[in-house]
């Protein structure tokens, strides 16, 4: 265990026998805020996933917090914001459902959760993106933009100390975009970490401490704010 | 009403509304994974169960408990090794079931009692067996109520289950398990080629009209019951075949419900857009330097 979120050296993750990511370094220390920016295919969603160990390296090692994700225990510290709503079978869900989910990894299977902490924490995850008012909506019957505050929430509402955002501002309207920024604005001043994936910044560049930008797997270029 | 002065006709009735509730709990986790057709080939895999049960003197319903179990768990672990692969390895297990059920039954019960596995006959069942049922169906209930929070995260999505630290692998089988289980209390009553209908019909008609998963859950456990419960009388009443009696009557659930999430869905959506509107005009007052207009381009 150490206090370093992220650290990977020569990542190499393959998909039918191609190096979508090819031998990548990055570290992100606690605090920082690194913007993964390049065109489509660089390889920066996958990037992500291989710091979260949800895929596995076919080279290199990564590790979360001085541990493999493997051996990854306090999951608790890191939360994960995926790029779409994930729809399932169709089965919906409520805004609140959804973003109550955010808590399972705090919770212990065998003692009982304190349900009025749970509670508050889901409410102020609601009222930080602005949802407040929609938590009893199906989540997969609101605009791109509020599916994506909804997946925000739900990550915040875990309160962990490292957030990986993949693409939060993808198709998102200026709204939400706002909103969004406003949210990470108060992470930051909170002293969290954070590693999102962008096409553009927009309002979210002057929050960003750090910018690697990615081409075919590889980082090409890295910038400090 | 005369069928309820009948003692078997009462075990039935309570048998109906076990298996009524307790199929589309573990039925709603099983559609969101997108496994409909699980409960389909553990019900094929659980005949040679039956089989093996009639075949070495034992009971039957024990011995298909134990083997669709074990069914399931290799199910998963077929899954979990390959995806394309997955997909010829279990029609080989399900028709290997199947046909080795038919072999091994026919050898011993003969006709009468394959029939009776295949489509069900709820009226021949004992209390012993409604005791069986009952606490197979507390059982799921529980594991359901324990986990079932970790299991909406999992059939939500993998890669969210696997970042927040759950062990995807041991909950992926724990559904499975759950599931065969399941195809085993109701065998009896609908019998194993339509077990599976009251576990996915009921909830594919709670998801036309419901919010949210909670909400889908128990609405589908009041069609299951509802469907369950009406189905066997109307086979009572008119000398019909009750599980297919039963399937038929929550596939015409099924119908209604499409029709009523139809307008449903339509009025949320039109009350959302209202309140969207409203908040949109409510930050133009507050902040006019906000600009609504990319929303609207960007559709």
């Amino acid at each position: 265990m150490n206090d370093v979120p992220f650290a990977m050296t020569g990542g190499v993750v393959r998909r039918e026998g191609r190096a979508v990511l090819d031998g990548v370094d990055l570290r992100v220390a606690a605090g920082d805020v690194v913007a993964l920016l390049g065109p489509n295919g660089a390889g920066k969603s996958t990037l992500v996933k291989a710091l979260l160990g949800l895929l596995p390296l076919a080279a290199g090692r990564t590790e979360i917090y001085g541990t493999p994700p493997a051996k990854f225990r306090d999951w608790r510290r890191v939360g994960y914001v995926p790029q779409r709503l994930p729809m399932g079978g169709g089965v919906p869900a409520t805004v609140r459902e959804v973003v109550a989910s955010g808590r399972v990894a705090r919770r212990s299977r065998w003692r009982p959760a304190d349900r009025t902490e749970d509670r508050a924490a889901v409410d102020r995850a609601l009222d930080a993106v602005g949802l407040a008012d929609r938590a009893r909506d199906s989540a997969h019957l609101l605009s791109g933009g509020q599916q994506q505050r909804v997946l925000i929430a739900r990550a915040l509402a875990g309160e962990p100390d490292a957030f990986v955002l993949d693409e939060p501002t993808a198709g998102v309207d200026a709204g939400s975009q706002t909103a969004l920024a406003k949210v990470l604005a108060e992470l930051v001043a909170g002293g969290r970490t954070v590693v999102l994936v962008a096409h553009e910044l927009g309002p979210l560049a002057p929050l960003v401490t750090r910018t690697v930008r990615l081409e075919h797997g590889r980082v090409a270029a890295e910038e400090t704010a | 009403m005369e069928m309820f002065q009948l003692d078997f006709m009462r075990i039935a009735f309570a048998m109906a509304v076990l298996i009524g509730l307790t199929a589309p709990v573990i039925g709603t986790f099983v559609v969101q994974r997108k496994m409909s057709l699980l409960g389909d080939g553990i019900g094929h895999i659980a005949l040679t169960g039956i089989g093996l049960g009639l075949v070495t003197g034992s009971s039957p319903v024990l011995a298909a408990l134990v083997v669709s179990v074990l069914g399931a768990v290799a199910i998963e672990a077929l899954r979990a090794r390959s995806r394309s692969g997955a997909d010829v390895a279990l029609a080989v297990l399900f028709y290997g079931g199947l046909a080795g059920g038919v072999v091994l039954t026919g050898r011993e019960g003969g006709q009468v009692s394959l029939q009776s596995y295949l489509f069900g006959s709820i009226s021949s069942v004992t209390a012993t067996d409604l005791y069986i049922v009952a606490g197979l169906s507390a059982a799921v209930l529980l594991i359901l109520a324990i986990f079932g929070r970790e299991l909406f995260l999992l059939c939500q999505d993998e890669d969210l289950a696997r970042a927040a630290g759950l062990p995807v692998r041991f909950l992926s089988v724990l559904i499975a398990a759950t599931a065969a289980v399941t195809v085993v209390i109701s065998m009896r009553a609908i019998g194993l080629l339509l077990v599976s209908a009251l576990m996915i019909v009921p909830v594919a008609a709670a998801q036309q009209v419901a919010r949210g998963f909670l909400g889908t859950m128990l609405t589908a456990m009041a069609a299951g019951v509802l469907s369950a419960v009406t189905g066997l009388a109307g086979s009572y009443e008119y000398d019909l075949a009750p599980g297919p009696s039963i399937v038929l009557l929550a596939l015409a659930v099924f119908l209604a419900a499409v029709g009523t999430g139809t307008v449903l869905r339509r009025r949320r959506t039109a009350s959302a857009a209202a309140r969207d509107a409203r908040a949109a005009r409510r930050v133009d007052v507050r902040d006019v330097s906000m600009d609504a207009e990319p929303e609207v381009l960007g559709g």
